[in-house]
């Protein structure tokens, strides 16, 4: 029976996590000893749904954004997205499962089974959306690329949006994601006058040290802050840059001299993206001030770049300004 | 070009400056705490930085400098360059007893090395006991009738056996 096989899978790979679903599994198991035939398919599915809500920074996850808001976009209520969203998907796809949870937070969850005129959903694949009522971002983990279109669609219809494009974001971790474009991290803005504090180190506390570079000390960990925001950021992990220039290096005449492109990709990569390039621009290891193509990680949202020929900046491709 | 005069200050009550110049600010801080922790019979300043020349707005209230200690890390080469460019801008008569030179994470052994320092705890601490005997000599506060010129002659090389082990 297969309910039974994946809710035996399903058990074992809930008793893991935590206290909630400690409880919920036990729940199941008791479902389990008093009746197989009262446990289906939908029950599992909720429990997993409860899993990922929990655990969000597993998968990959993409944003999307969501553009040209009509006049009643800020209009739309939750059951109002809600019913439009399950409307259109019903309609086009016949075998198709749809769960909606709102969490506590404002986030809507929407969980989608995929299968097509002849085959039922398969459970197995599911697609999670994220998205924050309002707001004009989309996180979409596991989605393939025939069902793509349909997502698409049904959001751009529920949220009375004219388009939805590539946000050129992809983390593991959702919850960093989310920081670092609805803007819940420590952004530091340009003035003046007052200047943050640095984290103070016990080490050089004594008062017979002192420091001669410390006016230029603040002023690195100032220009740091101010592009990578103050500690902690959100937890990025990669940032890809792909080159589609023209070498222009001196010497090599064989490199230099040729129509095409020289192209090559550039990736940075660490456990915490954001925290390592602002350690590197304060401690004085790159020069200042930051590089806008570094820079335009926070302000722009994005880890994926194309750089073309055209300017010093970044492609111009999905730069949607952002608000 | 403003140089760093060795001469041009009064010198304090009882008091040794050390100014340390480290590109990378990774040993300084720890090598700086060594030095004020140790239990000296005078007392002991430090001053931080990354390259000279040093900033102007310091000027008065810096200290006069009894020896500068001058640190290379052996594995970037940015580090060495940074301690060239910063030699340009020390007046010549520091050479004369009051400059010295340390290098860290040096796994080659070197002929006229001056100071080897590994960047364990019990490293910093004996490079840290090492440069306060030079200071006591730099600043003129040695019992022994040594000047800093002779000491320069009478420490060719302290590269210690651990680095031989290696």
């Amino acid at each position: 029976h297969i309910s039974y096989k994946f809710s035996c899978f399903l058990f074992i790979f809930f008793s893991t996590s935590n206290q909630n679903i400690i409880m919920l599994a036990d729940y199941m198991k008791c479902c389990i000893t008093i009746s197989m035939n009262r446990l289906n398919l939908k029950h599992i599915t909720n429990l997993e749904m409860i899993y990922h809500i929990e655990n969000p920074d597993q998968g990959t996850w993409h944003a999307c954004q969501l553009a040209e808001a009509q006049d009643d976009a800020v209009c739309v209520e939750l059951t109002q997205f809600k019913e439009q969203f399950k409307a259109h998907l019903h309609g086009v796809i016949r075998h198709i499962s749809i769960k909606m949870k709102k969490h506590e937070d404002e986030a809507i969850w929407i969980r989608i089974a995929w299968g097509d005129n002849f085959s039922k959903p398969n459970h197995l694949k599911p697609t999670y959306v994220v998205h924050h009522l309002h707001t004009s971002y989309v996180f979409i983990s596991n989605l393939m690329a025939k069902h793509k279109i349909f997502l698409c669609q049904a959001l751009v219809i529920a949220t009375k949006h004219g388009s939805i494009k590539d946000g050129h974001l992809s983390t593991r971790s959702l919850t960093a994601m989310r920081d670092l474009l609805l803007r819940r991290y420590q952004q530091v803005f340009p003035n003046a006058h007052s200047r943050i504090p640095q984290e103070r180190n016990t080490l050089s506390s004594h008062p017979c040290i002192g420091k001669e570079h410390s006016d230029h000390e603040e002023m690195r960990h100032q220009m740091s802050c101010e592009a990578f925001g103050q500690s902690p950021s959100p937890k990025l992990e990669t940032a890809v840059y792909r080159l589609e220039t023209r070498y222009r290096g001196n010497g090599n005449h064989t490199l230099s001299d040729r129509e095409e492109f020289f192209r090559g990709v550039v990736r940075f990569s660490s456990s915490s993206l954001l925290d390592s390039l602002r350690h590197c621009v304060a401690s004085g290891m790159a020069e200042g001030p930051v590089t806008p193509l570094l820079s335009a990680i926070t302000q722009r949202g994005r880890n994926y770049f194309v750089i073309t020929d055209k300017g010093p900046g970044v492609s111009s491709q999905a730069s949607a300004q952002r608000p | 070009m403003a140089l760093l005069t060795p001469y041009s200050k009064v010198p304090e009550l009882n008091t040794a400056t050390v100014l340390l110049v480290e590109n990378e600010e990774e040993l300084q801080s720890k090598l700086a705490n060594a030095l004020v922790r140790n239990e000296n019979d005078f007392n002991v300043n430090v001053r931080l930085a990354r390259k000279l020349p040093l900033p102007v707005e310091n000027k008065e209230t810096r200290p006069r400098i009894d020896l500068i200690v001058f640190i290379v890390n052996l594995l970037s080469e940015r580090s060495l360059q940074s301690v060239e460019s910063s030699l340009a801008h020390l007046h010549s008569d520091c050479f004369l007893g009051k400059v010295c030179f340390l290098v860290t994470d040096g796994r080659c052994v070197l002929r006229h090395v001056t100071l080897s320092v590994s960047q364990t705890a019990d490293g910093v601490n004996a490079a840290a006991v090492r440069l306060l005997n030079i200071l006591k000599v730099s600043a003129g506060m040695s019992p022994i009738a040594t000047t800093a010129l002779y000491l320069s002659s009478l420490t060719r090389c302290s590269v210690t056996s651990e680095l031989e082990e290696d």
